[in-house]
Order: C-alpha cells, then sequence, then structure tokens
C-alpha cells in the first residue's frame, strides 16, 4: 500500500498553473451565457408560439423554406411599430445536432429592404451550412477515432443562429445576429445592423458621431477604460489591446441611440469579460 | 428532486479547482490541454446545471462531465498524435515492467479506461458505486477492470482496500 501512498502524493504534488483560475472563470462566464440563452429561447417557444404564428402570415411573402415547417414568429413591439420581424423560426434535430433558427428581417418593400433581408438571408444560409459542416468534420473525426455513434449522440451537438433587437426609434433600428456551435470549443460569431429605415441607408459610426469618430471613440474608450474599477483588466496596446477603432468596429445603438462599441472577446480584454461594451455618448 | 443554485454550483466548481486540473492533468499529460478541458467541462456543467438531479451529486456528476471531456480530447489527439521516433522506447508496445520507474509512472502506462479507474479510486478516494456513475460504466465492468490494472501494476493486493 505504500507504494500507492507515494504515487498518490506524486499526484497532489502536480503543480497547478497560473492561469487555471481564469480559465475557471471564462468557464463560468461561458457556461452562464448559454444556460440563459437555452432558457430563454425556450420560454419563447412556449408562450409566444400561437400568438406569434399569425404574425408569420404578415410577412409570408418573405422566404420561408419549403423543406422545415416555421413554427413561431416573435413579435417585438417595441416603439409602438413594429420594424423587425422573424420570417423563420425552427427546431430541426436529427441523429447529429440539434438546428435553432430564429432569423430576422426589417419590414417594407423598398429594394433597400429587399436587399438587407437578402443579405441576412445569405448570412444565415452560410452559418447552417457551415455549423453542418463543422458537426459533420467533428462526426467523422469522432468516429474514426473509436467513439460509438451512441456516444456521439449524447453529446447533443447544437447549431443556433438567434438575433437580438437592440433598439427601435424614429425609423432607426438597431439588432444583432447571433450565430453559435456548440462544441467542446464554443464557437460564435456576431454581425451587428443599424439601419436607418426612412434614409434607407446603413448606419456608420461617422453618420452618427460625425466626422470626428474615431477621435471621439478613442478619446471615450480610454477614458472609461481608465475609469474602470480595475484598469489593469484590459490588455495593454504593447500586448494586442485596443489601440483605435476603425470601419470594420462592430457597434450597436442603445435605447437613448447612444452607440455602443462592442469588442469580441479576447480583443482588448480576457476572454473572461466576454464581449465589451463602452457607450459612446453622442 | 430539488435543483442546485447557480451560487452553489460555482462556488464548488473555483473551491474545487486544483483537483480538477490534477485529474485532467493526469489524464491528458499535457498542461494547455488539461487548462482546456478544465473549463469546457465548467462551461458544460454551469450549460447543463438543471441536469443534476441531487444537488449532493455534484462530485460524481462534475467529474463525470470532466473524465468524458478528457477522453474526447484523447479521441481528437488521436488522429494527429505525432510521436517522434526518439521517443518511443521498446517498452511502450508492452505492459509496462515493475521496475519501469515509478507506481504512478506505470498508472499513466495503463490504457485511458483502466488508468483514470485507479485514479479515481486511490487519487480521489472515490468508492466503486461513485466511479460507477463518474464512468457510467456498470459496477462489475469498474471491478473487473480495477483488478486488470492492480494486476498489470503488479502491485500486490495485500492490503489494498477495494471496496
Amino acid at each position: 500500500m505504500n507504494e500507492f501512498n507515494k504515487a498518490k502524493q506524486d499526484y497532489l504534488d502536480t503543480p497547478i498553473p497560473e492561469e487555471l483560475a481564469s480559465h475557471v472563470e471564462a468557464g463560468i462566464w461561458q457556461g452562464r451565457e448559454n444556460y440563459r440563452k437555452n432558457r430563454r429561447s425556450r420560454y419563447f417557444r412556449r408562450s409566444l408560439g400561437g400568438v406569434a404564428a399569425c404574425f408569420v402570415v404578415l410577412v409570408g411573402t418573405l422566404n420561408l423554406s419549403p423543406t422545415v415547417a416555421a413554427a413561431a414568429a416573435e413579435v417585438p413591439v417595441l416603439g409602438g411599430l413594429f420594424q423587425v420581424l422573424t420570417v423563420r423560426s425552427f427546431t430541426d434535430t436529427n441523429a447529429d445536432r440539434t438546428l435553432e433558427v430564429e432569423q430576422p428581417a426589417i419590414q417594407g418593400d423598398g429594394e433597400f429592404t429587399q436587399r438587407v433581408n437578402e443579405e441576412i438571408q445569405r448570412r444565415v444560409d452560410q452559418k447552417i451550412t457551415e455549423g453542418n459542416q463543422l458537426v459533420e468534420e467533428y462526426k467523422e473525426a469522432f468516429l474514426s477515432t473509436g467513439g460509438t455513434q451512441e456516444e456521439w449522440e449524447a453529446h447533443g451537438m447544437g447549431v443556433s443562429v438567434t438575433y437580438e433587437i437592440k433598439s427601435q426609434r424614429e425609423g432607426v433600428v438597431s439588432f444583432l445576429v447571433e450565430f453559435n456551435v456548440s462544441f467542446t470549443n464554443a464557437y460564435w460569431e456576431r454581425a451587428y445592423y443599424n439601419l436607418d429605415l426612412t434614409e434607407e441607408k446603413e448606419l456608420t459610426l461617422a453618420d452618427v458621431l460625425g466626422e470626428d469618430w474615431v477621435s471621439v471613440c478613442n478619446e471615450s474608450i480610454r477614458t472609461q477604460m481608465a475609469a474602470a474599477e480595475d484598469p489593469t483588466v484590459y490588455f495593454d496596446e504593447s500586448m494586442g489591446g485596443f489601440s483605435s477603432v476603425d470601419e470594420t468596429t462592430l457597434f450597436y445603438l442603445n435605447g437613448s441611440g447612444d452607440p455602443v462599441v462592442v469588442f469580441e472577446p479576447y480583443a482588448v480584454a480576457p476572454g473572461v469579460l466576454g464581449y465589451v461594451e463602452f457607450i459612446i455618448a453622442s | 428532486m430539488s435543483q442546485i443554485r447557480e451560487a452553489d454550483l460555482t462556488r464548488f466548481l473555483v473551491e474545487e479547482q486544483a483537483r480538477f486540473y490534477r485529474l485532467a492533468y493526469s489524464c491528458l499529460k499535457n498542461r494547455e490541454e488539461a487548462l482546456n478541458a478544465v473549463q469546457t467541462a465548467v462551461c458544460t456543467a454551469l450549460e447543463k446545471r438543471d441536469s443534476l438531479r441531487e444537488p449532493d451529486a455534484v462530485r460524481t456528476w462534475f467529474y463525470r462531465i470532466l473524465v468524458n471531456v478528457c477522453t474526447d480530447q484523447l479521441r481528437q489527439r488521436k488522429r494527429v498524435a505525432f510521436v517522434p521516433p526518439e521517443a518511443l522506447d521498446t517498452g511502450s508496445y508492452e505492459d509496462p515492467l515493475p521496475e519501469d520507474g515509478s507506481l504512478a509512472r506505470r498508472v499513466d502506462a495503463l490504457p485511458a479506461e483502466v488508468g483514470t479507474i485507479i485514479r479515481l479510486r486511490f487519487y480521489e478516494d472515490l468508492s466503486l458505486k461513485e466511479i460507477s456513475a463518474v464512468t457510467g460504466c456498470t459496477l462489475s465492468t469498474v471491478k473487473t477492470r480495477l483488478y486488470t490494472g492492480l494486476k498489470k501494476l503488479r502491485v500486490s493486493l495485500e492490503g489494498v482496500e477495494i471496496e
């Protein structure tokens, strides 16, 4: 038995890396997000399904894939008049994965509306294809290395496309489309849409903040970073942290019409913090 | 049936993180992979926390998630395994010999499913019933593997408490 005590001691002496705590925190953050998201979509399916199905007819002219049944639509009533609608909502489960899609579209019949909706449609279709491909590749690898079909199915792989409306006011809508593949390592992507439906154009930070938008944003972000409870959480510029906003910087408009700049996890701070947002007062 | 509170689960995961890492590292023998495995398991635990029926069983429930993540990782690794020729010693195709390094080393050389059971029993002090819950094997499979493992390790069974 002595021998095992020695082995156990060796085991207990395994050095624990310093980064362990931040990995655990990142896991907690991510798991919490996923949990909330799952709950939210369950809730909407249950409570809004019946009522909202009626509204699908309203936008029936928009693409409904013939292979899938549109189950329900979520109708936002922000601002009294709804400008963003769900045009495709379905859950498709097969042995390999569960696919959940909530696809939005903006309302209207102009050329601009059509162009935007087509763009969303294209992106969603592409993401579904990509998601299915990833799952398939992973499955192949899993089975070819000794996994059984049963074990594979126990994984409960999920591919999802969802959206969230950030604001709708005076003909301006702001929403994001999020794409997720649940994997051993999570894979996600967001696209933000900021649209002026009256002017029929996609808004840029320059439209909202004026000519000096770059310096306005940078100054505001730097001030907010410095004023944070712990400014050292943000990566230094020399460590690849924040340097400047540009045309590719993600943003949305909040309820008061102010732009909110969004950085993806790991872009300006450790992944633990998730998406990092800065409100730029205009 | 009661559900675990998020705060309780989070506290458990944070407090016991060193144990999780040790277990993951003992399976994977790679620092980065072990860190990622713990992160993935923690994420899954929070995401699927409603599947835990008995808050008291949180330890075995979480170990099961962690062991599954590690097993997946080993499996993924197999398809890209690159072992430099000099790392292959002549003994690696045979059962490890007793004079071959310490017992800990010999445990590592066991097949993954046997090694895990030995570690859970002797390092983590889980009962056979708990191990059966963690690994998803029946109690008799656990026993068989444990005996096979001990036999391969050529450890004297005298005085070793199995149950």
